[in-house]
């Protein structure tokens, strides 16, 4: 396994916000995380890039325990559902920042840049400053900017929960696309219902602090605890309906 | 993520923020209780009974609150005035950069300033000197050193004033009080009422924090009431460090009582304008 | 048609606002202006060159404020960025912020008159040292309540994606921190410079007259009866702000926006 989380546990004062977390995940494989907010998901996610420090339990990534390293050795990206770009730099520069954290020749960085810009298909922007792109491009450089230092692990917190309905379908389109392309292994967070089953090699459910993952999509389809069935049921009883009035 | 960097920037913020005034504070206290001091030889409650009885220091407290209330709510209103009138043509290139010329000017200037146009010797005077309008320089009305603190105000309002313009023209903008009166408007409300219903609401709720501390700031001024103020009653820091600096050793603990008098008033103050809500200059 | 007031009026402001500097600028040209004349007597260039000729002591005083003033605001302004940082980051945020507030409150001539055996016995009283170190205890509050609205949520977590990209606390600073609080901290360095430059109770108080700034020497002059060598030192003490105010109006300003 590539990722394995064991009996991480995470209290703020009386309060458990993580519950036993227990998962793994196979190399080059999207986990969607499905959960609403105030569920745990944002801390879960900040404990296993390092942000957060648990009370207790093991974080195993290619068979190294990290939880006791700080988050700049950890080699994993947390990805907020804000964009955060930096707002002095453009295109390029938010792009090349962690090349340049790590000194590579600028022709390397030039060239990696470029090809990355290529594969989000930004080469227009390039020059651009953060406030001059629209959010859906935004969030694309934030993408890239994390691709670029080849991450062992890309943690996705809500990343496009403040995109319009469209230019959200793009993106999915383009994020599976990309995880293809860059062999990335990621962690996908959402409280979308067909998010979650679209991005997902393997499925989870969140609620109160405890993290439940399914054997396949036809047992989350099948719990009641997901909303998948009302969500069924509603359309199904709207179809009914329609059927009924035109008689 | 807790470091040892965060830890030393909290040793030194105690060690400049909060150690020097907790010190000035004690020693000052120890002082009028006559346990330090040159003169002093002993714990005595004398200093205090003294201050309490003589009623110089209220009457210092209230001519100094009076004469600051008067140059803020003269300032507030006017500058309220301005920015909102004036609104637009502050925007222009030069005028904008114009308004912010006063700031430039310190206390002490501006003391002096009054003190050149306002004095029996001044500038004005003479310019009523030379329309006839007096023969004698004893003629013209006393407006600094005054009893009724006229020069102190003006020179309190012009300090102040160009600071409320601005900030009132900045809240204007970032509160979008143009879009909310033009709301107001579209449902029916006159111009009077837009001013009294949302622009002054809107503007003053956001600064009142702000407003509260400048009276605070004029309450403690010290370079202004010096040049020009009278022997009595004087303002707070005047009566403090005439107290504490003067010749007679014996007066000393008196000052540092009435110096804990005023830094307790103030920061009980200070306590309730900002323990309430957690607001800081920079929200504003 | 409508009788149009508006113009009348800024013009009044205009000429209100400009009138100091203006009459500052003749006061300190001129000698020998007895009362009751409306102009003075004697007109040109004799004060400015006696002080070129360094007799009062001015073109020192000059240089002694803004060695003092560049030194606090410096300090005041790198140590209020980063000390803010601990103390925004911290879970007793209010507390702490609250107690900044009680040296920013208080009158800086009582504090420093409260303070001034501790100068005394540490050597600081008198000398330029101490009044940087007594100004710098009145600006470092400031700059740290100027701060506190820099390292916001937003800021925390910028920092932790640069630690998430590789990035190590040094990098953090100088790569990112530095470049976005740009604007911020040129004028929290302006502000705290104004601070310094203008202060004159707290001065005179830790300096005993023996470290004559700019603001000492004004009160010197106006005691002296002297106000034209006092509006000459007036206009060295207003003329700096002036440039640096045109300078941050529309370098600072505009780059925040």
């Amino acid at each position: 396994m590539f990722l394995e989380v064991k009996n991480i546990v995470k209290s703020f004062g009386s309060e458990q916000i993580i519950k036993e977390l227990n998962f793994t995940l196979n190399a080059q494989n999207t986990m969607s995380i499905l959960g609403k907010s105030g569920c745990g998901k944002t801390s879960m996610l900040k404990i296993i890039g390092g942000l957060l420090s648990p009370d207790a339990g093991e974080i195993i990534l290619n068979g190294i325990n990290v939880a006791n390293q700080s988050p700049k050795h950890r080699k994993i990206v947390y990805l907020y559902q804000e964009d955060l770009l930096f707002p002095h730099l453009n295109v390029f520069e938010n792009i090349a920042f962690g090349l340049r954290l790590k000194k590579l020749p600028e022709n390397e960085i030039i060239q990696k840049v470029n090809s990355i810009i290529a594969s989000l298909e930004l080469e227009d922007q390039s020059g651009k400053m953060p406030h001059q792109l629209s959010g859906g491009q935004r969030q694309r450089v934030s993408f890239g900017r994390a691709i670029i230092i080849n991450p062992a692990l890309l943690l996705l917190d809500e990343p496009f929960g403040s995109l319009d309905a469209g230019t959200r379908q793009r993106m999915q389109e383009l994020f599976k696309k990309l995880t293809k392309e860059f062999d990335i292994t990621s962690l996908f967070v959402t409280h979308d219902l067909k998010e979650a089953i679209l991005m997902g090699d393997q499925i989870a459910f969140m609620q109160k602090g405890r993290l439940k993952v399914y054997q396949d999509k036809t047992e989350f389809i099948n719990d009641k605890e997901t909303g998948v069935q009302d969500e069924i049921g509603f359309w199904d009883g709207l179809k009914s309906k329609e059927t009924i009035s035109k008689h | 993520m807790r470091n040892k960097f965060s830890h030393i920037g909290l040793v030194f913020f105690v060690l400049i923020g909060v150690i020097p005034f907790a010190a000035a504070f004690i020693y000052a206290l120890l002082y009028s209780l006559g346990i330090v001091g040159v003169l002093n030889s002993g714990f005595t409650l004398q200093h205090w009974q003294t201050v309490l009885a003589s009623s110089e220091v209220f009457k210092s407290f209230g001519y100094s609150a009076l004469v600051a209330a008067i140059s803020v709510v003269i300032s507030v209103s006017f500058a309220l005035w301005l920015a909102l009138k004036f609104r637009k043509e502050f925007d222009q290139k030069i005028l904008s950069f114009i308004i912010y010329l006063p700031l430039a000017i310190p206390g002490v200037v501006a003391a002096f300033f009054t003190f050149q146009l306002f004095s029996r010797a001044g500038f004005f005077s003479r310019l009523a000197y030379q329309l006839g309008w007096i023969n004698e320089v004893s003629q013209f009305p006393d407006l600094v050193n005054d009893a009724l603190a006229t020069g102190i105000i003006i020179t309190f309002i012009t300090i102040v004033m160009p600071f409320f313009v601005l900030l009132f023209l900045n809240v204007y903008k970032n509160e979008r009080v143009g879009n909310l009166s033009e709301l107001a408007y579209s449902l029916g409300a006159s111009s009077k009422q837009v001013l009294w219903r949302v622009s002054l609401p809107v503007i003053l709720r956001k600064t009142w924090t702000l407003i509260a501390l400048y009276f605070i700031f004029l309450l403690g001024a010290y370079e202004i009431p010096l040049l020009l103020g009278q022997e009595s009653p004087q303002m707070l820091s005047v009566l403090i460090i005439r107290e504490i600096k003067q010749f007679d050793l014996s007066k000393i603990s008196e000052g540092y009582a009435i110096a804990i008098i005023y830094t307790i008033v103030v920061s009980v103050a200070v306590s309730a304008l900002f323990s309430r809500k957690n607001k800081t200059l920079n929200e504003i | 048609m409508k009788f149009n007031w508006k113009p009348y009026i800024l013009t009044l402001i205009v000429l209100l606002i400009l009138f100091p500097f203006v009459y500052m600028v003749l006061l300190s040209l001129a000698s020998e202006w007895r009362f009751p004349d409306l102009l003075p007597s004697y007109f040109g260039l004799r004060n400015w060159l006696k002080i070129i000729g360094s007799e009062t002591g001015l073109l020192h005083s000059f240089l002694i404020s803004v060695s003092i003033s560049l030194s606090v605001a410096t300090v005041s302004t790198l140590s209020g960025f980063f000390i803010s940082r601990s103390v925004s980051y911290h879970p007793k945020k209010r507390v702490l912020t609250l107690l900044t507030y009680f040296p920013y409150i208080l009158a800086p001539v009582v504090f420093a008159a409260c303070l001034s055996y501790f100068f005394l016995r540490m050597g600081l009283f008198g000398n330029a040292t101490g009044v940087i170190v007594a100004q710098f205890m009145i600006t470092f509050p400031y700059a740290l309540i100027f701060f506190s609205s820099f390292w916001n949520q937003r800021t925390k977590n910028l920092e932790d994606l640069v630690a998430t990209l590789g990035g190590n606390q040094l990098q953090t600073f100088f790569k990112m921190l530095f470049p976005i609080a740009k604007g911020m901290l040129l004028i929290c360095f302006f502000q705290t410079f104004l601070i310094s430059w203008f202060e004159y109770g707290l001065t005179s108080i830790i300096g005993v007259g023996k470290v004559q700034t700019l603001t000492i020497k004004v009160f010197l002059f106006i005691k002296e009866a002297n106000f034209y060598y006092g509006a000459l030192s007036c206009c060295l003490l207003i003329f700096p702000p002036v440039v640096l105010l045109y300078l941050n109006k529309r370098y600072v300003f505009n780059k925040l926006v």
